[in-house]
């Protein structure tokens, strides 16, 4: 092909070096986001991902990709909006069309109840700048004319949320994109690297073990997704407040265009949207209680297909043709842990992202790699540190007690 | 065209003939028939356009396994034609073709696949940047298949079953069909599935005679038969298994057949065992054009044939890696069709017999030889072969070309149910290696060919899955074993993956349009695990599951990158195997909901209904959404309200108090018989949960009342909380045993005196009192006086099946005074204004119990208790700048914000719970959740609404409740 | 959740019918000088174990039981244990 190189796109087998500046656990969105933005900010070129299969192995390589700045609390939503607006950045800085396909996100509202929530986040973007709108009945109709607004479903639609800004971004491509504006500035990738150990003496990080040998750092991030809290608890001891759920989701045969925007409706469980190749995916709520089978269930299958079909009817007619799971790591209050050298001087966690984890990677890296730089915590992610919990000062992203989590 | 009718393994009437619609063109076909036998039958050839390419395609398997014979059956698109039987009248269309399959406008696009390499739109179509949104809009137009319109409405029967078998046997060819046999024979309750409409497998269409003499297809017939005739076995045909899941979970989709009364229904069996003889399928080989319109694979053309009587065509070459090829092109020798030659990758190792039948043909035979390309450009019209030595090549024409690399076993069920595979170099196959217990493997799925071991192999599996059911089969299968290892094992297969070609269109994956050089160029960019190249270059993907480049994918990279074929392991098989339409998986989806005993006294002309919870009940009774009506009735007269669904349990035993202790917050040691207690339950972060009422109706017995919507889980919460203290207490949840009558308003005294067998006056029953009487001369009631719409008001527990009659007898008791429902949304309003709070209206997660203003009720006297929440409350005191509830009435008394609006100044301070005007107080009032510093009486909130622009408008923070603060009128 | 749990009232059961209730974590601790560190731990804080974990579950749509099982978070199986459990894996 004469128009592209044929050239990897990421140095995949540098050489292991027995010390680094700063050792990032998990070849996920984050870690790759956060080496990115520490080559890119800070000038940290010496560090490494250590990634136990191949990059994009867990959550970056499963999710469903959405991508929206219409949080509940405002401590959220700035995190967010920079991450929204960084796809078309990173797509030209990175030279990877990252394809962002800017949507739209239509949340339906099926009760009073609902709308009040609805109207709180409408509000709440809107006063900070944040595109988004309520929609009546017939406008939601209009937008998605293969949606039934009538009162035939059994939820029926009372309007919805509308969220211009949001949309579906390619999540492989972050992955790739990522490894190799980070390759590029020198940042050594490392798959097939397995983490068996972190290094502390004294309260200090040293560094971690690895599948292929020890390696000395001063800094060691966890952001291994939903592997984060049973690392830390095996590697250090230190017990997080997450539970690390299956979460799955499935696509459908290709269609033409039938789905202009994301669909999610909370009454159902499902949120859905049709993506660049024409396939309708579709994910929901997750099974609460913890494992890391990443195994789909056939009770699933078949709930997303009574929940879609209620509100889309059409659906009937289309046919589910790939299924899959992967791991959530969830808090009790929904919002993710990002915080440092608590109770390990040097350790750094970014974890808990649940699956909000996709469309906040590349802000949230941003930051975070001002925080391993400087050590000091940026102000945005002061309200995402780890002894929120025993302060009792949970965060307001879920309106309702969650039943994801045992009894609390 | 006309068919073989005389081959007895026909699965058609030739003279019954079906008429239906082919892109608008009328064609006919027979009974038997699916739709792509009968398209093909009419002359059809191009059957659809390729994703990317527009390149055309043509019958290729005759499973369904790839996306070339999807079609737009009756407006569903995507449908297996060759799957799908064919009814007279079906409407049937190709899909992505613009004009028609034959005739595509964009065919040209095949000419433009250097453009297209793999992931280009990840390198490419981002500049300039302000393309990129008109890029995806043209992408999005391209991709897809087929097409579905938003107003189409699929009809049709969709039921399904739930099964609980001993065992389950998947796939009804003769290893399963012995399996099941074998099971059913001691005592086995068996259940076998099988994809086709008839159970035989392999033997099914094949004429040639087993080592007794006998023909596979007879053999076939006769184990069906024995299947049938045996009792204890269900066979479940045209069922295609979706996914088998842990514990010995299986899914399936079954189609109906004639007389069934479904169209397609789900299936779910859990069983004791579980027998895999799903067989083999083809695996394309790779060579340039090696999905044109006339290359397809053996079984393809033998069941053409054989199954439906159709010939593939004229002049037909063969380039094949198995002895199935060389008996199908004996077979179709015999039926007329000139075999130009039969190349077989494989230098030796044939079956003897088979080279002798088609050297008796006079078929030339070519080993070691295989085929480097198709030409013709809609169809084949030749082929190149070559040696695979390099000691020479030829060009044949042709009509149909025969092309198969080999077998790959359908080894989904196995891995999906966590089993694992290995390569084998001798049969050149991924071979189940290690297995999940009570799973068992059996025929040509291990490898094995022969047919005598294909059998013997099945019966051994199937009285493995009876041991597993407690049958003794020990010695049975002992000697089972012991014949099997006498019987010829694993054939020799070949390995071969793709033909030695530098073509740009040997495609790996034909959904997808993915090429060996695709995979090439992904390799290059640093893709080195199929995995990820299954990602980036998209192989594998489509609507036929994966199931063909699933072996040649992983084979292909190993072999590109130089690593031993033993390196290589498939990439991950996903339920469903089949592509299963959301009509079938939804089934019959009832819509379930729970009604009240008054349901349909609720259900006036005008009510609008709403689901509550797992409820249905009434929140207008007329289209004022402000309920002026209603609220008026209740404050100036008597209304009455189903409170049916509050949440109703009967506590009990020696160590309730201390359960009561535990749970709620207040000192529950201080109830009095005959009063009632409003408390609240809040969970460990000393958040309130849920609020209601306790009563002490004697010693170690209570009565206890939750809001609906936590009615489900408030056993659970009270055994969780106290399930290392060993206590012992009883719980009855009588939610559904006692129904609610909520009587309300100031004459409602008037109407309870009317109706009550005892005295109550406010003297007799004052407020907060509890009493217990009979209604209407013999109802037991369980009567409180509460408050909870700011009236004077009675609520009446009375058991669910005289609730309707107590509901008519109260009503009539007051029709004189003009008594009349009120709803849920009348309810709301009233007790806003009466500062009453609903959790989860007026709370969130993180609202505690002091934060709500209702610390008052926590008692801290009570440590031992060990009470759920307290610790938390006693450490979140004196904590600053939490968000607290408080009442606010606004500046403007005609502006009501609406709820969810938000309190601002610089940022967001908190937000409104529930606003509402307030006809009995002719002000704009309601809650709001807002930062401590705000929530000082007198303070001025700004409240901005959605949409509002900027605009705020502005309330003071009040003190509450808004009506009646002195609280005479519940005491009245 | 496609995998089996055995209550011990009810026997083998859909694990559908049944609903988590978190690691095993010992009995309610004492309130007094509680502080804040060890009141997380026993609240919040989770080991997330990826091998054999002792757990609480409870009979949803049954007899109403709370009850512990061993069970492996890397398979979603329930494992028979001794009465002392398994050496915790990972
Ligand atoms: C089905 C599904 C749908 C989702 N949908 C969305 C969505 O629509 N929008 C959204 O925003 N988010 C979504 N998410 C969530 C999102 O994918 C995750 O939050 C995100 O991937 C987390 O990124 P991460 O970098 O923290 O972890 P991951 O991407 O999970 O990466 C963690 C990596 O750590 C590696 N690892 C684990 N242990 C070790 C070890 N010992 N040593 C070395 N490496 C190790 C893993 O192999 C893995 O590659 C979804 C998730 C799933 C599963
Ligand atoms: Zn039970």
């Amino acid at each position: 092909m004469f128009l592209l190189p044929s050239t990897p796109l990421w140095d995949t087998s540098p050489p292991l070096k027995s010390s680094y500046d700063a050792v990032l656990i998990g070849g996920g969105l984050h870690s790759l986001a956060t080496a990115y933005y520490l080559a890119r900010d800070h000038g940290m070129t010496n560090v490494a991902i250590l990634e136990r299969r191949f990059i994009g192995y867990g959550g970056a390589g499963r999710n469903t990709a959405i991508v929206r700045a219409n949080q509940r609390t405002q401590e959220n939503v700035p995190l967010y909006q920079e991450a929204l607006d960084l796809w078309p950045v990173l797509t030209r800085e990175l030279d990877y069309n990252l394809m962002f396909y800017n949507c739209g996100n239509l949340n339906l509202c099926h009760s009073e109840a609902a709308v009040t929530a609805a109207r709180m986040n409408i509000a709440s973007a809107q006063f900070q700048g944040v595109g988004s709108e309520f929609l009546a009945p017939a406008d939601v109709k209009r937008m998605v004319p293969a949606l039934d607004v009538s009162d035939r479903p059994r939820h029926p639609i009372h309007g919805a949320m509308f969220h211009p800004p949001g949309g579906i971004v390619r999540h492989d491509a972050v992955v790739w994109g990522l490894a190799k504006g980070a390759s590029e500035q020198g940042i050594h990738i490392h798959q097939q690297t397995e983490v068996t150990g972190i290094r502390a003496v004294d309260g200090k990080i040293q560094g971690v073990e690895t599948s292929r040998g020890t390696i000395n750092s001063p800094r060691v991030l966890l952001s291994a997704g939903g592997y984060s809290a049973g690392l830390s608890h095996r590697f250090l001891g230190v017990r997080l407040p997450i539970s690390p759920l299956t979460i799955q989701a499935m696509v459908t045969q290709p269609l033409k265009p039938l789905l202009n925007h994301v669909v999610s409706s909370g009454a159902y469980h499902v949120y859905c949207n049709q993506t660049l190749k024409g396939e309708i995916a579709t994910g929901a709520h997750m099974d609460p209680w913890p494992n890391y089978t990443t195994q789909t269930t056939a009770h699933y299958l078949k709930h997303q297909a009574e929940a879609l079909t209620d509100i889309l009817p059409c659906l009937r007619g289309v046919r589910f043709m790939r299924h899959w799971a992967g791991l959530a790591d969830m808090t009790p209050d929904m919002a993710p842990i990002i915080d440092g050298n608590d109770p390990v001087e040097g350790y750094y966690l970014n974890c808990g992202w649940g699956y909000f984890g996709f469309k906040s990677c590349t802000s949230t890296g941003k930051y975070v790699a001002q925080y391993l730089a400087t050590g000091e915590r940026p102000e945005i992610l002061e309200p995402f540190r780890l002894s929120r919990y025993k302060q009792h000062r949970l965060m307001g992203e879920t309106a309702g007690a969650i039943s994801y989590t045992p009894w609390n | 065209m006309t068919r073989l009718s005389e081959l007895p393994t026909l699965r058609i009437d030739p003279y019954e003939e079906l008429r239906f619609e082919y892109d608008g063109r009328p064609l006919t076909g027979v009974a038997g028939d699916s739709v792509a036998t009968a398209m093909f039958a009419s002359g059809v050839r191009v059957f659809s356009r390729s994703l990317k390419y527009h390149r055309p395609r043509g019958l290729y398997s005759l499973d369904g396994e790839c996306a070339n014979a999807m079609m737009a059956v009756d407006g569903v698109p995507n449908a297996a034609a060759e799957t799908t039987p064919l009814a007279a009248g079906m409407r049937v269309g190709p899909q992505n073709v613009r004009g028609s399959a034959d005739h595509d406008r964009l065919g040209f696009l095949d000419m433009f696949d250097w453009a297209m390499p793999a992931g280009f739109y990840y390198r490419l179509m981002h500049k300039p940047a302000a393309m990129w949104p008109i890029a995806a809009e043209q992408i999005r137009k391209m991709a897809g298949l087929g097409e579905m319109e938003p107003d189409h409405r699929t009809v049709g029967r969709y039921t399904e079953t739930y099964l609980n078998a001993e065992v389950c046997v998947v796939g009804g060819g003769p290893a399963g069909m012995r399996a099941a046999l074998a099971a059913a024979q001691y005592g086995a309750r068996v259940v076998l599935l099988e994809r086709r409409p008839w159970l035989g497998g392999s033997f099914e269409h094949r004429l040639r005679s087993l080592d007794d003499g006998t023909p596979a297809y007879q053999r076939a017939r006769d184990l069906a038969a024995a299947v049938k005739a045996a009792d204890n076995i269900r066979v479940f045909a045209r069922t295609a298994l979706i996914g088998t899941y842990n514990d010995n979970l299986i899914t399936a989709v079954q189609r109906g057949a004639n007389g069934d009364d479904f169209d397609e229904r789900y299936v779910e069996i859990r069983a004791a065992s579980i027998v895999v003889a799903t067989g083999c399928i083809e695996r394309p080989l790779l060579f340039e054009n090696n999905e044109r319109p006339g290359v397809m694979q053996i079984g393809c053309a033998h069941r053409l044939a054989h199954t439906y009587g159709l010939l593939p065509g004229r002049t037909a070459v063969f380039s094949v890696g198995s002895d199935g090829g060389l008996e199908c092109a004996a077979d179709l020798a015999d039926h007329g069709v000139a075999i130009t030659c039969v190349a077989d990758c494989r230098p030796e190792g044939h079956d003897p017999e088979l080279v002798e039948a088609l050297r008796q043909r006079n078929v030339p035979f070519l080993a070691g030889w295989v085929a480097t390309a198709a030409h013709g450009r809609k169809k084949v019209r030749g082929v190149s072969l070559t040696a695979l030595d390099g000691t020479g090549t030829r060009d044949d024409s042709c009509d149909v070309l025969v092309a198969s690399a080999g077998r790959t076993p359908l080894a989904g069920p196995v891995t999906m149910a966590q089993g694992k595979l290995a390569y084998d170099s001798h049969t050149g196959c991924f071979l189940p290696a290690s297995l999940p217990a009570r799973l068992h493997v059996a025929g040509r799925l291990t490898g094995l060919e022969d047919p005598a071991a294909i059998e013997t192999s099945g019966h051994g599996a199937g009285l493995a899955a009876a041991a597993d059911c407690g049958r003794a089969v020990e010695t049975e299968l002992r000697e089972c074993d012991e014949r099997l290892g006498q019987l010829p094992g694993p054939a020799a297969g070949s390995g071969l993956v793709r033909s030695p070609t530098h073509g740009r269109k040997a495609f790996v994956c034909f959904d997808e349009d993915a090429t060996v050089k695709n995979v090439r160029q992904a390799i290059d960019q640093g893709f080195d695990v199929p995995e990820l190249i299954k990602r980036f270059a998209s192989v594998g993907t489509g609507p036929g599951q994966g199931g063909l480049p699933g072996h040649n994918l992983p084979m292909l990279v190993a072999e590109l990158r130089g690593m031993p074929p033993e390196s290589a392991s498939p990439t991950t098989m996903r339920a469903p195997m089949v592509p299963v339409s959301m009509a079938t998986l939804a089934g019959s989806s009832h819509d379930m909901c729970k009604r009240t005993p008054v349901h349909d006294s609720q259900k006036l002309p005008g009510a609008i209904m709403r689901r509550i919870g797992a409820w249905r009940r009434v929140r207008y009774f007329s289209d004022d959404l402000l309920c002026r009506a209603e609220v008026r009735n209740v404050r100036t007269n008597v209304g009455m309200l189903d409170g049916s669904s509050l949440g109703k349990f009967r506590l009990w035993g020696p160590d309730a108090l201390n359960a009561l202790q535990r749970i709620y917050v207040s000192d529950m040691a201080k109830l009095r018989p005959g009063r009632v207690k409003y408390s609240a339950m809040c969970n460990d972060d000393g958040c309130v949960v849920d609020d209601g009422i306790v009563i002490k109706r004697a010693d170690n017995e209570y009565y206890l009342t939750t809001s609906s919507g936590r009615a489900g889980q408030t056993v659970e919460w009270f055994r969780y909380h106290t399930r290392y203290d060993g206590w012992d207490f009883k719980m009855v949840n009588l939610t559904d045993a006692l129904g609610v009558i909520n009587l309300s308003g100031p004459n409602a005294r008037t109407v309870l005196e009317r109706v009550a067998d005892a005295r109550v006056s406010n003297d007799a029953f004052p407020f907060s009192g509890y009493r217990e009487f009979t209604l209407l001369g013999r109802v037991p009631a369980r009567v409180m006086r509460l408050g909870f719409v700011g009236e004077l008001s009675y609520e009446l527990h009375v058991p669910s099946s005289y609730m309707r009659a107590v509901w008519d007898g109260v009503a009539a008791a007051g029709t004189d005074l003009g008594i009349a429902n009120f709803g849920v949304e009348a309810q709301n309003i009233m007790r806003m204004e009466k500062g009453h709070l609903i959790v989860g209206s007026e709370s969130e997660q993180r609202t505690t119990l002091n934060d709500l203003g209702l610390g008052f009720l926590w008692s801290r006297n009570k440590p031992e208790a060990r009470t759920v929440g307290s610790v938390a409350l006693a450490q979140t005191l004196e904590q600053p700048d939490r968000l607290k509830l408080v009442g606010f009435r606004m500046d403007d008394p005609e502006h009501t914000p609406r709820d969810g609006s938000i309190v601002v100044d610089e940022r967001i301070r908190g937000w409104v719970c529930v606003a509402r005007n307030s006809d009995a107080l002719s002000q704009a009032v309601g809650m709001a959740l807002v930062d401590e510093p705000l929530s000082g009486e007198g303070t001025t909130l700004q409240i901005y609404e959605d949409g509002c622009g900027g605009n705020l408008a502005t309330a003071r923070v009040v003190p509450m409740p808004f009506y009646d603060p002195g609280g005479a009128r519940i005491r009245m | 959740m496609s995998f089996l749990i055995t209550c011990p009232t009810c026997g083998p059961r859909k694990g559908y019918e049944f609903r988590y209730g978190g690691e095993d974590k010992g009995p309610r601790p004492d309130e007094a000088g509680l502080t804040p560190e060890e009141w997380v731990e026993y609240v919040h804080m989770n080991r997330c174990v990826a091998g054999v974990s002792k757990e609480w579950w409870f009979h949803r749509d049954g007899c109403s039981a709370w009850f512990t099982i061993w069970r492996d978070t890397r398979t979603n199986l329930q494992v028979q244990v001794s009465n002392d459990g398994p050496e915790e894996q990972s």
